[in-house]
């Protein structure tokens, strides 16, 4: 039977950045993260903050990317075709949308996670302000189960990272009102698109040239 | 009451009333026996003891095993608690995110579709996306308001040799694209049966000249579960303004197929899309696409759950 593609779960940078256990399970690899998601792959809407050539002319680039709630790390290489591409031509700052697998990796003195992205593409506020809605939702459904202790992944997370499910909800409403604001204005907008500001006309009039300035029959004659 | 004694009186609760004197001890010590020592499977040691019964008490075997449960339509069904057998296709199957369950999708039938749990402690043969089944002896069950099939330890699931018809399904999603697969963008068809060629060649008919077209294989994913959708040259002219005219002049100024398919997903991945669909076999056949943007209310309903 034909492998069912991995689902792109939805975690915030925040929760993201606290899982360090990894669970190898048919050949496949996944981060669990600390409210119980299994991750193979990820679905991640950030700010695409710094973009920088781990070496020169190696085309391995290291990105770190923001969204509402935390700073994260992805690396992309000779491997990621498709992101190397995009990366090459995308200049920085830029809101991207990123699909990728997460990594743990143990640094001397702690663990890091990083993405590696398998594409990644400019895109607009409205998709950071509806996967943040989606991620929070996601959260909450999450942190439920764990209060509710549903299934194995949430009892591991327990053992593993015994985490503070009001740190989680704090993180979800801070990541909404950050960008609640935002949705409120692009409706406004929408709904009296012209209304609020009408655009000025540019007044020439008021414009006084000095007529030698733009006096270039002299050139001409030269 | 120990896993023996309860399944000694499941065996009972099925001769009662017959005309035939069957002692529990009797019963009970083989079962003790068979499960507890010897560690056969409970399946087996059920069988193994009604076995027993026709042959030492005579029960014609009829009563004992095909007292099998009424074959009943999917949209029939609408109470909990029933016992039932249904026929049906297993139409998808998801990710069970419990250890407790073995298996879990949909399965349907002509009248409808209906979402079915294999539990783990059934230990039930492992079924099929596409095949159809009886399911026979299942139970009906209601979980979050919708009607649901659970499978357990004494129902059977026999593959039948039959195709059952499924009505169109038509569901709608809201997920963000992925990823868009091979052979999307400018392509080449035969012009004999319209199959997407390969470097100039058809599958059936060989090196062929073919015509252009423009289509999209792509991924839908809500976070939960995974579409794959084809959009045609309408939907993604609709979507990106991108027909198959403006295709190939960017095809001709780039010197590049390629560019096209570029550019296409420079404008569509990562985006949120509503899609509403029928579902047939692998692939969700596109009725409507459009790219999905929140709503403030959204965000208070969450906010005021929170507080």
């Amino acid at each position: 039977m034909m492998r069912r593609r991995e689902v792109a779960k939805r975690v915030f940078a925040y929760e993201l950045l606290r899982s360090t256990h990894q669970i190898e399970s048919e050949g496949l690899r996944y981060v669990l993260t600390p409210t119980g998601e299994r991750v193979n792959r990820i679905f991640s809407v950030a700010v695409l903050l710094d973009k920088e050539e781990i070496g020169a002319d190696t085309n391995n680039w290291r990105l770190r990317l923001a969204d509402p709630t935390g700073t994260f790390y992805a690396t992309v290489g000779k491997f990621q075709p498709e992101a190397l591409e995009a990366i090459n031509e995308m200049n920085v700052p830029e809101l991207v949308a990123i699909v990728g697998k997460p990594r743990v990796f143990e640094g001397v003195s702690r663990k890091l996670i990083s993405i590696r992205p398998e594409n990644i593409v400019a895109v607009d506020l409205s998709v950071r302000d509806y996967w943040v809605l989606e991620t929070a939702r996601r959260t909450l459904e999450r942190i439920e189960a764990m209060e509710k202790r549903e299934g194995e992944d949430v009892e591991l997370a327990w053992t593993v990272y015994d985490p503070d499910l009001n740190e989680y909800r704090e993180m979800v409403k801070k990541a909404l009102l950050t960008v609640k604001e935002d949705v409120e204005i692009m409706e406004k907008l929408e709904e009296s698109p012209h209304e609020d500001e009408p655009e000025e006309e540019f007044d020439f009039e008021e414009f006084e040239f000095e007529e030698e300035e733009f006096d270039l029959t002299d050139l001409l004659e030269d | 009451m120990s896993r023996a004694e309860k399944l000694t009186d499941q065996i009972l609760e099925r001769i009662k009333g017959k005309d035939v004197k069957v002692k529990r001890e009797d019963i009970l010590r083989r079962m003790k026996l068979l499960i507890e020592e010897f560690k056969v499977p409970e399946s087996e040691a059920v069988r193994t003891i009604m076995n027993y019964l026709v042959r030492e008490y005579g029960i014609p075997r009829e009563e004992l095993f095909d007292r099998d449960s009424p074959l009943v339509k999917i949209a029939d069904i609408s109470k909990v608690n029933q016992w039932v057998s249904l026929r049906a296709k297993v139409v998808q199957l998801w990710d069970s995110n419990s250890p407790n369950v073995s298996q879990v999708g949909l399965i349907g039938d002509e009248t409808g579709i209906v979402k079915f749990v294999v539990w783990a402690k059934a230990s039930q043969p492992e079924v099929e996306e596409g095949k159809s089944y009886i399911f026979r002896n299942v139970v009906t069950d209601s979980f979050q308001g919708r009607m649901q099939i659970n499978v357990t330890r004494t129902s059977r699931i026999e593959e039948i040799d039959e195709d059952i018809q499924l009505p169109p399904r038509e569901i709608e999603v809201v997920g963000s694209m992925v990823a868009i697969q091979q052979n999307s963008g400018l392509v080449k068809r035969c012009n004999e049966c319209g199959r997407v060629l390969n470097k100039g060649v058809c599958h059936q008919h060989g090196k062929v000249e073919g015509y252009d077209d423009l289509r999209i294989k792509a991924v839908i994913d809500d976070g939960e579960n995974v579409y794959e959708i084809i959009l045609n040259e309408e939907n993604i002219k609709e979507l990106t303004g991108i027909g198959l005219d403006e295709a190939l002049k960017i095809a001709h100024e780039t010197l590049d197929r390629n560019a096209v398919l570029a550019e296409l997903k420079n404008m569509l991945l990562g985006r949120y899309f509503r899609v509403k669909g029928l579902r047939g076999g692998r692939y969700l056949l596109v009725k409507e696409i459009s790219v999905h943007k929140p709503k403030a209310d959204d965000f208070n309903e969450i906010l005021e759950a929170l507080a």
